[in-house]
């Protein structure tokens, strides 16, 4: 079994190759927060209140502009590098991973439209990882809740996804994935038009991401052979959603959270 | 005075606590059209912590969007519809570099978010009210912004949805809006 501290440190390494890929994205779209961009502070801003300009977040606000922004992603950048030479659990490694929280926070005020559940996954691993590691903290007690956290986080959001299929009409009339995959925005021209000619495979798809998201939390409590199964389920999914969707950010996020259900996994399977 | 010990154990009780709140508020959260879950999201969870785990469901994203404008030039001569390059096709390296997907998800929000607000502003001035709406003037700036060859100060846009490569429905108008100053 691997240990809770490589446990957590592959959880960091994986993260950290996902959210350079994705700081990089957005420094390629740093024009997206200019004055006339879509995400302007200008119109942004009026999603605050006015008392808000007034609390402790109003210093924030001078920094969400491109240049501002372009600072924040170019830290969060050199963070993520700091973090090759520094583990979490040494103390510049934990004050890294603080570091990089708060520039995921900050960059959290601005991008309300357009962030995806990928940066939510980021974000929550980040913080867990962030508290969960304290100096002020002895033994192993609260790394291990912080895994179990990150590991029925990641269990609830495929059950949640899964049940949320269950009840849809186009999900269950096997549609939704040939319609998903016919849009520019999310799917692929030859993934339309394999599914348009064979139908059959978009019922198996269909049918098989309901089922295997409503049931994911039993990787946690079946013997490792057969969570295994849905480990490498979740493995082939989120690599066909990069290769077909473009969402290569939530192949990252969410590989950096299974470290975290093979340690659960092993837990349970050593308390009975 | 506390001794290392008990300090550890505050802070692990602390952590704990946070992290059983954290956990029983995004379940809680997942029934996204609850009053508390609304209150939540849109009051209470600035930094966006507080995940919606419904991805693609109920309502699978089946649509293309497109952002048009078109510029007044005197009062019965409008010029031609251009389309801010959003909807673009992806790369063959977007599996691991996709840039793109950011405008695409923002307009993607945004257009959900106003669609989704339209029935709320029904009444007698209420599409007028419309125009305030966050997503409406976040629609409305970008469009203000880009290049204009006609000299008019007057533009105006649509949102439009298009069912991508398959064609199966006609392309459709979502909003359009009236002229507005530029």
């Amino acid at each position: 079994m691997t240990s809770i501290i490589e446990t957590n440190q592959l959880i960091l390494m994986i993260l950290s190759v996902g959210l350079f890929i994705s700081t990089l994205e957005y420094i390629k779209k740093i024009q997206i927060f200019s004055p006339t961009g879509l995400l302007s502070w200008n119109v942004m801003q009026l999603r605050w209140e006015k008392k808000d300009h007034n609390s402790f977040f109003s210093p924030m606000f001078k920094l969400f502009n491109e240049k501002g922004l372009a600072i924040i992603f170019g830290l969060r950048c050199l963070i993520i590098l700091g973090l090759l030479f520094y583990p979490l659990e040494t103390t510049y490694g934990w004050i890294l991973v603080g570091l990089l929280g708060c520039s995921l926070l900050a960059s959290s005020m601005i991008t309300f439209y357009g962030s995806d559940g990928s940066d939510q996954m980021n974000m929550l691993i980040i913080i867990t990882l962030f508290l969960c590691h304290s100096p002020l903290v002895e033994g192993t007690r609260l790394a291990t809740l912080g895994l179990w956290f990150i590991g029925l986080q990641t269990c609830l959001s495929y059950t949640v996804a899964g049940i949320a299929k269950l009840v849809s009409k186009e999900w269950r009339a096997s549609t939704a994935i040939k319609d998903v995959f016919s849009t520019k925005t999310y799917g692929s021209r030859w993934a339309a038009v394999l599914l348009k000619k064979y139908p059959g495979i978009n019922v198996f798809l269909c049918w098989n991401v309901m089922i295997m998201e409503t049931l994911f939390p039993l990787c946690l409590i079946l013997p490792f052979n057969y969570a295994l199964i849905f480990i490498i389920w979740g493995f082939i999914f989120h690599l066909l959603t990069a290769i077909i969707m473009g969402l290569n950010s939530f192949f990252w996020s969410f590989m950096a959270a299974y470290p975290a259900l093979f340690y659960i996994n092993h837990q349970i399977q050593h308390l009975f | 005075m506390a001794s290392p010990t008990d300090i550890s154990t505050i802070y692990e009780s602390i952590i704990a606590s946070i992290l059983g709140i954290w956990f029983l508020l995004t379940i809680l959260c997942q029934f996204r059209y609850t009053k508390f879950s609304g209150y939540i999201r849109h009051t209470v969870d600035v930094f966006g912590l507080i995940p919606l785990w419904t991805f693609f469901a109920p309502n699978p994203g089946k649509s293309d969007y497109h952002l048009l404008y078109r510029d007044k030039i005197d009062e019965d001569i409008h010029g031609d519809w251009e389309e801010m390059d959003i909807t673009e096709e992806r790369s063959l390296w977007s599996w691991c570099w996709n840039p793109d997907k950011r405008d695409k998800k923002i307009l993607a929000d945004v257009i959900q978010s106003l669609v989704a607000s339209i029935p709320h502003y029904k009444g007698d001035k209420g599409y007028d009210l419309l125009m305030f709406s966050m997503p409406y003037l976040i629609v409305l700036h970008a469009v203000s912004h880009c290049k204009c060859n006609s000299g008019s100060v007057q533009r105006q846009f649509m949102l439009a949805e298009t069912s991508g490569y398959l064609k199966e429905t006609s392309p459709s108008v979502i909003l359009l809006s009236v002229f507005h100053q530029i």
